[in-house]
């Protein structure tokens, strides 16, 4: 299958544009998306398969009489089904009832340059390039030490391009790469099996390192035998960025989006300007940090990506918007309008989250415990309240911390708390800055957090 | 498109001398929209076609999938997963191997009372805005109402090198209702699921009024709950909790790929993981539950598998690999959720037997615990540390139902845990859900009401 170039692209958009509008549609935006992406993956201690996927498709949004209508088809090849996916959408629209907030598509605004989000070698990798790099990581856990099981991983490499069109004027492209890659490993030994451990490198240029993620992987694995019971209390908690990501992602990220917040679901309702954090606590969402994994040029209806003060320096500024959420307040759209390809119709969504890191250095922030935990990955984090921001989880693996040291693996230990008390009790952020999924943060410690351990019988 | 794939096969087996090579064409049609406090966001209506491509080679697999039918991008395609899978396999320590399958010609027509596709978008509108209604006039405190809905219909074609053809359709309707309630600086969630293979009149007996009801209520309800106490209690867990259990705490441990990965049943099987009055199953034969079919993404014809009887884990759930792996039967576990990706290991409807307790003499004996009544999501590893969270809890004091309680959750070692169910009721219910794994599958738990002696309960309290 021959990979459509940017005039093609457009070109479909722009036609889909004209048909829709002559078919009676009052607005209608085109977003054409093509995916390619190739995979090896490692399971159960070896490189076992392969994959190439190509998927793409268009998704049409039409308005008429006020009621918003979708359709999408992945068959481009040809004008009649695209054409047929066109009138379903104004069928659809017809169908549904009128919303008296709909207040039009954006318009054409300038763009900034999305930096280091396309790079040629990854394009240009093979597969036998992807079983090399997976090798070398298989390789660096293995040498760590025999009892490590690289349960599974994989290496991967692929590449996007989208056209959005409206009927405002937007006709815009973008092209972006990826390449990751990533392990987990559990450590066996007679009766004791580890919990699972990861641990990745993703970027959008060529620049990964698989040996590091397979030593990383190995060691944390051989790091969490042996665990120890831990007694219920609460005190100093260190959270990693896997551990922050998995938190943040069902709470504070959606209590910033607007439509939350204009729907009564959001705790930071009627907060702008209010102390909602620790004053250490500064956030952004940078839609176009440099090489960032979610950094595009526009968002999912061609609206400039940006940068948005969230909290600053514990103060909450703003929320992130779509354009119909702005537009119900009269103000601009943030650029924060995501989409799950040519599938579904924007969603208010977080691009790079970004909390600014601190000055120490891992080893400072840790010296900082007394007698608490470092907490890598959170097991159940999607139970939490997402309305309240109560998290009841397990902190799986977990180490102990006892005056400035890591010690033992804490086993069965949960974590239960509130997101934003806990924000409120961040006492130091680290400087080791890394991005995972939406999230860049550094590890961050918090003080009071209740930690509940087995009943020591 | 019996012919197109079996020339695409034949290329995979001849040309590039495929020891397995199997096609999975599909062609589906799926409805969807959300309706957030009567307001109909977007109605969503889209096609897909695609094709599947899985080949072993030289004990290595590749997969291809494109979104097209025609046979030059089809062997273009398959020609890719064949080159790929080579490659892979220069690193390979144990070659792949394949249980043998039973060659299967079937065609599988649904006949569904109310087909999804038959109605219209308006209908379909209709009765979601009727949920909607019911939960925003339930009470005051309510203050928010966030309802999908989606149906998918369509027919999946596959065709393998071992002499199977199937031809069987696909329906689902599903349905997501999220009722959120504040008062007094406390915000409350509330959740229910609808799903269902057999038709749109599910909604005949989940009816709006009925679920939106429940959704209302509890989130009402959980307004004046307080939070629970951290620490070890015993639990009754109600058939919602101990279906998440089966499913996420048991179940994904005992799926053949996690078990071989290490999980804590590998090496288990014959050997006593649980007290004697469990018994668990994973069965895609239930007529219309949501995690049933006939023939799973390997052409291999469904089951109900029996995991543990009487306390002594018995099975696992298998796919061609693992089965040949473990020198067993496939189960027909292999599932993929689209064309977009290979079959994995997935489960139908998971449950628990229910055995002779009634719910009072459950609790009769309990003097202080709590009763676990729906889930709000969960989670295992393969060390066996599960996680339930909990959005409907109350109170046990001296034998009666006593306050409620809100955003509870569980944690404990699965098989620790298994052995601490001391007594399970006699009465029984399925509950839909969606199960993620990279992929994500329509499927079922469930079970009767059932004590476990002591679990550990993660509160801030």
């Amino acid at each position: 299958m021959a990979v459509l170039k940017q005039e093609e692209l457009q070109s479909i958009a722009d036609d889909t544009i004209k048909m829709a509008l002559k078919s009676g549609a009052n607005e209608v935006e085109a977003y054409v998306y093509q995916g390619l992406a190739t995979s090896i993956g490692i399971e159960r201690g070896q490189i076992a398969r392969s994959s190439r996927i190509i998927d793409r498709g268009i998704g049409i949004r039409v308005i008429a009489n006020k009621a918003a209508g979708f359709s999408y088809t992945n068959i481009l090849e040809r004008r009649n089904t695209i054409d047929e996916a066109t009138r379903r959408a104004i069928s659809s629209a017809e169908a549904s009832k009128p919303d008296l907030d709909w207040n039009g598509l954006p318009s054409k605004k300038p763009y900034s340059p999305a930096k280091n989000t396309y790079d040629r070698k990854i394009v240009e990798l093979r597969s036998e390039d992807l079983v090399t790099m997976a090798s070398s990581m298989l390789d660096a856990a293995e040498t760590m030490d025999k009892r490590v099981f690289p349960v599974e991983g994989g290496t991967g490499a692929s590449y996007l391009s989208v056209a959005v069109a409206n009927s405002n004027g937007i006709a815009s492209f973008d092209q972006g790469t990826f390449v990751e890659c990533s392990m987990a490993t559990v450590v066996r030994d007679k009766s004791e099996v580890t919990p699972v451990c990861f641990e990745f490198n993703a970027k959008r240029c060529y620049d990964i390192d698989p040996e590091w993620v397979g030593k990383e992987a190995a060691r944390l694995a051989i790091s969490a035998m042996k665990p120890e019971k831990m007694e219920t209390k609460t005190t100093q908690v260190i959270f990693t960025q896997f551990a922050m990501q998995e938190l943040l992602y069902y709470t504070l990220i959606n209590a910033v989006k607007a439509d939350y917040v204009q729907r009564g679901q959001s705790a930071f309702k009627g907060k702008i300007g209010s102390e909602v954090a620790s004053e250490l606590v500064t956030i952004c969402d940078n839609g176009l940090l440099d090489g960032g994994l979610r950094t595009h040029k526009f968002d999912g209806e061609g609206v400039p990506q940006q940068k948005t003060s969230i909290i600053e320096k514990g103060v909450l500024r703003s929320f992130i918007y779509d354009n119909y959420s702005a537009r119900r307040e009269r103000r601009e759209s943030t650029g924060n309008a995501a989409r799950a390809g040519y599938l579904s119709t924007p969603n208010v969504e977080a691009t790079n989250f970004y909390i600014t890191s601190g000055s120490k250095s891992p080893e400072e922030l840790v010296s900082d415990v007394h007698d608490g935990l470092i907490v890598y990955y959170l097991q159940g984090a999607h139970s939490s309240n997402p309305a309240s921001g109560d998290f009841s989880v397990v902190a799986t693996p977990a180490w102990r911390i006892n005056k400035g040291e890591v010690t033992r693996a804490a086993r069965g230990v949960m974590v239960a708390g509130n997101i934003f008390k806990l924000l409120a009790n961040v006492t130091a952020l680290a400087n080791n800055e890394r991005q995972l999924g939406q999230l860049v943060a550094p590890w961050i410690l918090a003080e009071n957090v209740r930690v509940i351990g087995k009943q020591i019988t | 498109m019996r012919e197109v794939l079996d020339r695409i096969v034949d290329i995979a087996a001849q040309k590039f001398e495929a020891e397995y090579a199997e096609a999975r064409a599909q062609k589906l049609f799926k409805t969807a929209f959300t309706v957030k406090e009567r307001r109909v966001e977007v109605a969503k209506q889209g096609i897909e076609n695609g094709v599947a491509l899985r080949v072993l080679v030289k004990g290595s697999w590749g997969f291809a999938s494109v979104g097209a039918l025609d046979i030059e991008t089809l062997t273009e395609a398959v020609s890719d997963a064949c080159k790929m899978a080579k490659a892979a396999s220069s690193r390979l320590r144990m070659p792949i191997k394949l249980a043998q399958a039973k060659a299967v010609e079937d065609k599988v027509v649904l006949r569904p009372r109310k087909d999804p596709a038959l109605i219209s978008m308006e209908d379909k509108i209709k009765t979601i805005m009727r949920l909607n209604d019911t939960i925003l006039s339930f009470d005051d405190h309510v203050k928010g109402c966030t309802t999908d809905y989606l149906d998918l219909t369509g027919t999946s074609y596959f065709l393998n090198n071992t002499g199977s053809y199937i031809e069987q359709d696909k329906l689902y309707v599903w349905s997501r209702i999220v009722a959120t309630a504040f008062a007094e600086g406390i915000f409350t969630s509330s959740r229910e699921e609808i799903g269902s293979t057999s038709g749109y009149e599910v909604f005949d007996v989940e009816t709006p009024e009925i679920v939106g009801e429940r959704a209302a209520k509890r989130a009402v309800q959980q307004l004046k709950a307080k939070p629970p106490k951290g620490g070890s209690f015993p639990v009754i867990l109600g058939p919602n909790i101990v279906g998440v259990f089966a499913h996420e705490a048991f179940g994904h441990l005992a799926e053949a790929d996690i078990a071989l990965s290490g999980s804590i049943l590998l090496g288990k099987l014959g050997k006593k993981v649980a007290s004697d009055i469990v018994t668990l199953y994973d069965d895609g034969t239930i007529e219309g539950a949501f995690g049933s079919f006939k023939y799973d993404d390997e052409g291999v014809p469904t089951e109900k598998t029996t995991l543990v009887k009487d306390g002594v884990f018995v099975g696992l759930m298998h796919n061609l690999e693992t089965a040949c792996k473990l020198n067993t039967e496939p189960t027909g576990n292999a599932r993929a959720e689209d064309f977009r990706v290979d079959p994995i290991i997935r489960m139908r409807n998971t449950f628990l037997r229910p055995k002779d307790h009634s719910f009072e003499e459950l609790i009769e004996g309990v003097k202080f615990g709590y009763y676990l009544k729906a889930f709000r999501g969960g989670q295992a590893n393969l060390d066996g540390t599960f996680q339930v969270g909990v959005q409907e809890a109350y109170e046990i004091v001296k034998g009666a139902i006593g306050d409620s309680v809100r955003d509870a959750s569980i944690s404990g070692n699965t098989l620790e845990t298994l052995f601490k169910v001391d007594a399970v009721g006699k009465d029984f219910e399925l509950s839909p859900g969606r199960c993620g794994k990279g992929q994500e599958a329509f499927v079922c738990d469930g079970g009767p009401h059932t004590r476990v002696k002591e679990v550990q309960v993660g509160g801030s309290a």
